[in-house]
């Protein structure tokens, strides 16, 4: 799980733009959205990018995505469980 | 009094016919022309697409272009509109007369780029291709192929709402004497580039859509380019234009605000010009794509403007698809056609009304449309309206200010990076982390010259620039290529844009107001600065900032750049 939460923050990172960051500056529990983070509408397109593109998970929407992008921790979980790659 | 801007002819190609004629049938008959993807190369066929019924090749034929000839599909049918328009208001000789084509487009010759994009690395001999983003060349080309070689060519690159901006300049020209006719609307053909595009911003419907439906769920791209010919006080005046505004949502560069402010200043500005009442307005042709996002911000705007008598709306993207930079001149020969021939064309598709939401009309025939409001919205909030007048309205013209009062009070530039740090004054990592370097520096000389004048936001915004976003527009095509149309990052087509640089200062100043980008080769600035004077002069903005700005690339990467910001105020 470790590894995948690391290889998930450096995959973000680079998609993300978020030059500035390091894997360990972002918390796995953090809301990457709002008042967390700060991500907006277009990061959510990027992250179903990554989810397809990394371990062949396709949301339909972003709507589909807000429960799984709530945190970092979510993501995993969700990786985790559905992950055909 | 001011001249009467008459309409005196109108020409049209999109999904639903290759002429006003075919296009009236259509409506009149409720026949879509949303389907299968027949003439676009993409591997993503599943998409439902409103294309043209004629091959490009077919249509340089009709023009006497030869086939091996590389002209783009922008170019071929904005010149067939345009002839056809021409031939409508029964002009033959123009060798007497100032003329202007002013042409909306943001696809520009992508067509023809993205044909070539691999070849051209390493052919030598298809370097001449217009593969450097220039949306000016296709007017040039339209101009070339409809028998306007003298006119004067001028490109408005605002994203969806482009022809509508167009057809507000090409007025203008006419107020201000500086030419006897225009011709003016837009031409968008289908490409990979945008097709993909905006299939990564997930907004494309995989069945017909549902404009102003509960269950819409996205928009279906089309394609066409329409042109009407404008002229003072004719006496063959199809229509007149009555009123428009173009306003900024200053919100999200590809989301609109929940209230629709951008759209509720555009129709307003615009009603305000007719000067008519929101009761006047017996038809509206919305803007209406069918994404969740704009057609639940376009009816809180239309609840903002009309309270709950909101007039016939509907939304003719359910025939034609969203024709992207043209829409705006499609849906204003439709809305002609529909003044001509007195009748409401009917939103397809609709079946389940958003609770408390705008519903629809499903057409109806018999009625007298004296005006019509006609509604165009762009990526960056830009939104336009339009008010077509069935009789000339007598209204006042402002009086215009002197040139003499207008002067430079700040100008700035920046062309090298390590000027960019200077940025982290006015904006947050977070907030720049996806900008180009082009897009950095064009908001840094912003953000100096209002320093330098002493202002927090500009009234207005007018942006110049050649090329566009020339470095995120290649790693898009490339993007494309490389992972053959799948998989690709929004990011770098939802900054691709020509007006993104216009439309990012707008939101980080706030600035609701006017807001256009001209693309026209080296002439881009001198369109820039006539357009800052008019809206000086006109007393609409005391203050205007005009960017020009402009990128070289370097293996794909920005090697030279040059952003320059001048305030320009009258006294």
């Amino acid at each position: 799980m470790e590894e995948l939460i690391f290889n998930l923050k450096t995959q973000i990172i680079d998609a993300l733009n978020l030059e500035d960051m390091t894997p360990e500056q972002i918390d796995n529990d953090a809301p990457l959205f709002g008042d967390g983070l700060g991500l907006d509408s277009i990061d959510a397109l990027e992250l179903i990018v990554i989810l397809d593109k990394h371990y062949g998970i396709k949301l339909a929407s972003p709507a589909e995505g807000k429960e799984v992008f709530k945190s970092i921790n979510c993501i995993a979980d969700y990786v985790q469980k559905h992950r055909t790659k | 009094m001011r001249g009467a801007i008459s309409i005196t002819g109108m020409g049209i190609l999109c999904a639903i016919g290759n002429n006003a004629q075919q296009v009236l049938v259509s409506l009149q008959r409720k026949q879509s022309g949303i389907g299968p993807m027949k003439y676009l190369s993409s591997i993503h066929t599943d998409i439902p697409v409103g294309e043209i019924k004629r091959s490009t090749d077919e249509m340089k034929a009709m023009l006497g272009i030869r086939r091996e000839e590389p002209v783009s599909r922008t170019s071929a049918m904005g010149a067939l509109a345009v002839r056809e328009a021409l031939q409508q208001a029964g002009i033959k000789d123009l060798s007497h007369k100032r003329v202007a084509l002013i042409s909306g487009t943001t696809v520009g010759v992508m067509d023809v780029t993205e044909q070539y994009f691999e070849r051209m690395k390493t052919e030598p001999e298809l370097q001449y291709l217009p593969h450097s983003n220039e949306c000016g060349k296709s007017t040039d080309e339209i101009a070339e192929f409809s028998g306007l070689s003298g006119a004067r060519c001028c490109t408005i690159c605002t994203a969806c709402s482009s022809a509508l901006n167009a057809m507000m300049v090409g007025a203008e020209m006419l107020e201000n004497d500086e030419v006897d006719l225009v011709i003016a609307g837009g031409s968008e053909p289908l490409s990979r580039y945008h097709l993909n595009g905006f299939n990564t911003l997930m907004i494309l419907d995989r069945q017909q859509c549902r404009p102003f439906d509960e269950t819409r769920a996205g928009l279906n791209l089309g394609e066409g380019a329409a042109f009407v010919v404008l002229e003072k006080d004719a006496p063959n005046a199809l229509a007149y234009l009555a009123g428009y505004a173009n306003r900024c949502d200053a919100f999200h560069q590809t989301a609109t605000s929940k209230d629709g402010e951008g759209a509720f200043l555009a129709m307003s500005g615009a009603l305000k010009m007719a000067g008519l009442q929101p009761q006047d307005i017996q038809y509206i042709n919305a803007h209406g794509t069918g994404t969740p996002d704009n057609d639940a911000s376009e009816s809180a705007a239309f609840r903002r403007v009309f309270g709950e008598a909101v007039p016939p709306m509907s939304s003719t993207k359910s025939y034609t698809g969203h024709t992207t930079s043209a829409a705006g001149a499609v849906e204003t020969v439709i809305c002609l056609l529909a003044m001509q021939n007195g009748f409401i064309p009917a939103s397809l598709g609709w079946s389940h009304p958003i609770p408390g939401g705008v519903i629809p009309s499903l057409g109806c025939s018999g009625v007298n449309l004296e005006y019509v409001l006609c509604n165009s919205f762009g990526f960056g909030g830009n939104d336009s309206s339009l008010i077509l007048s069935k009789h000339r309205l007598e209204t006042q013209s402002p009086s215009l200010a002197s040139e003499d009062g207008i002067r430079i009070a700040a100008r700035q530039m920046v062309d090298n990076v390590e000027q960019l740090p200077l940025l982290k004054d006015y904006l947050s990592p977070m907030d720049t982390r996806r900008m180009s370097t082009l897009m950095k520096a064009s908001l840094l000389s912003a953000f100096l010259a209002l320093k330098e004048a002493g202002l927090e936001h500009p009234d207005a915004i007018i942006t110049a620039t050649s090329r566009g976003m020339l470095e995120l527009s290649t790693q898009f095509l490339e993007d494309i290529s490389a992972n053959h149309e799948e998989l690709l990052k929004p990011t770098l087509f939802m900054q691709s844009t020509h007006n993104t640089i216009g439309s990012a200062i707008a939101i980080r100043t706030q600035c609701h107001g006017y807001n256009i980008t001209y693309s026209q080769g080296e002439q881009s600035a001198f369109w820039a600065q006539r357009d800052a004077r008019i809206r000086l002069r006109k007393g609409q903005a005391k203050n205007v900032l005009v960017c020009a700005f402009d990128e070289e690339l370097s293996e794909g990467k920005t090697a030279v750049f040059r952003a320059e910001s001048t305030i320009y105020t009258l006294d």
